[in-house]
């Protein structure tokens, strides 16, 4: 197998943030290509997948693809209606997320094409389109083998788990950690003392469920979009406070971080401080893992 | 003459949730039957229908909607009475609960006080949705 890397073209979360005190990172919402040789497989089609579809369609050296979504806020899928390949008769393209059915998908997919939310519809589209019909055992795209799990976040939401080249790779781009513990915190006070061992189990099964399915991964790819202070106002919004991600990813013995879907109000600076805090948290826990900022344009071999 | 105790259905991957069940359910006069996982759950709701059936949403392989999404399509569980939990607390998954026709969507923890109102309420006094 020739080259297998991952780029992000997209790493920015709720909506795009094209200012110019943001482009160090970038401004682009979730979109994460995997190249392995021939085989392109791509995770969330936020506003970052029209650039890599621009890219796709320039180089025309492949012809198919697999798109996975981890669901359909529209930050995920808001690009799709802009993608180049789909509207191009010469690719196929198969798509891939949290639903029944394929036709669930379909819907959930081509509902935000329909009037009066965009001009055509996803009939236009003259790619040779296939979505995939669910099931439990995971999925192969040529040598990628792909799993996924549920995750805490809004309706349902994925995570994926993705074995290439001998490496594995979990892209979690929205995903609330700890959360059952914080409202065991905030609700102790509903409880007799004998119930307090049965809550601990209970926290303690969350934590085990969160680090297994990081768990000794090389890359993670995760959710690390407030800083403590702004998670404090919105803890239920769905998304993580970097701390616990980065304190998440030491304890499950990940061999690399990536800092994702950034709060889109963070500048550069901004964003350069949580990474610092981490590096911080990170030496102070004795921990050998690596940690960077996703930034939009970073190729990562793998 | 048979005795009929109300039946409740959990189906729940927490340890912990399944035997806060069986706790209460030593202290009540309800018979429960505690599944691990979805799939687990259906060699028995495929042919009977519970008095209570009381799903978390995140589960690994199906999750909860899911399940009373195939469950409603059965004739037998159109309208069994059903209560939603979860450790998420979302607004989104209240809607997504509510328009699959469940009573009540409850969110982690609940305390044995709560979970013997609860049953009091749907399986002693066949309630009317509280929230």
């Amino acid at each position: 197998m020739s080259e297998a890397y991952l780029r992000f073209w997209g790493v920015r979360g709720s909506y795009a943030a094209p200012h110019e005190t943001h482009l160090g990172v970038g401004g682009n919402t979730s979109c994460v290509e995997l190249r392995a040789g021939d085989h392109l497989l791509v995770c969330d089609g936020g506003t970052g997948i029209i650039s890599l579809g621009e890219e796709l369609v320039q180089a025309d050296e492949l012809h198919e693809m697999l798109v996975v979504f981890t669901h359909y806020h529209w930050d995920h899928i808001c690009g799709l209606p802009f993608f180049q390949p789909a509207f191009s008769p010469d690719w196929r393209i198969e798509f891939f997320g949290p639903g029944d059915t394929a036709a669930d998908i379909e819907r959930r997919l081509s509902d935000q094409m329909k009037a009066p939310y965009f001009p055509v519809e996803t009939e236009t589209w003259m790619a040779d389109i296939n979505y995939v019909e669910p099931h439990d055992d995971g999925m192969r795209h040529g040598p990628f083998e792909i799993r996924h799990f549920n995750v805490h976040h809004p309706g349902v939401t994925y995570g994926y788990r993705v074995r290439i080249a001998d490496k594995t790779v979990v892209y979690v781009s929205d995903n609330e950690v700890q959360f059952l513990k914080t409202s065991i915190a905030k609700r102790i006070h509903e409880f007799e003392e004998d119930e307090h061992e049965l809550l601990e189990r209970m926290v303690s099964e969350q934590r085990s469920a969160e680090l297994a399915a990081i768990e000794n991964v090389d890359i993670l790819i995760h959710d690390a979009q407030y800083t403590p202070h702004d998670y404090s106002k919105k803890r239920g919004w769905g998304h993580s406070c970097y701390v616990d991600t980065v304190n998440l990813a030491i304890d499950a013995g990940v061999g690399c971080l990536y800092l994702y879907h950034h709060d889109p109000t963070y500048n550069d600076d901004q964003v350069a401080a949580i990474h610092r805090d981490c590096l911080q948290i990170i030496a102070e826990r004795k921990s050998s893992m690596e940690c960077h900022i996703a930034r939009e344009g970073l190729k990562v071999r793998l | 003459m048979h005795n009929a105790k109300p039946i409740i259905v959990l189906v729940d991957d927490s340890d912990a949730m399944r035997t806060l069940f069986e706790q209460v359910a030593r202290e009540a006069d309800f018979e429960l039957h505690a599944y691990a996982s979805a799939e687990a759950s259906l060699t028995f709701l495929d042919s009977n229908r519970p008095n209570l059936l009381v799903i978390n949403v995140m589960m690994p392989n199906k999750d909860g909607y899911s399940l009373l999404k195939q469950l409603r399509a059965n004739p037998l569980h159109q309208d069994t009475p059903t209560v939603m939990i979860s450790s998420k607390d979302y607004a989104q998954d209240r809607v997504a609960a509510r328009e699959l026709g469940v009573l009540e969507f409850v969110a982690k923890p609940i305390s044995k006080k709560a979970l013997r109102s609860l049953i009091a309420h749907y399986v002693d006094g066949g309630g009317a949705p509280r929230n």
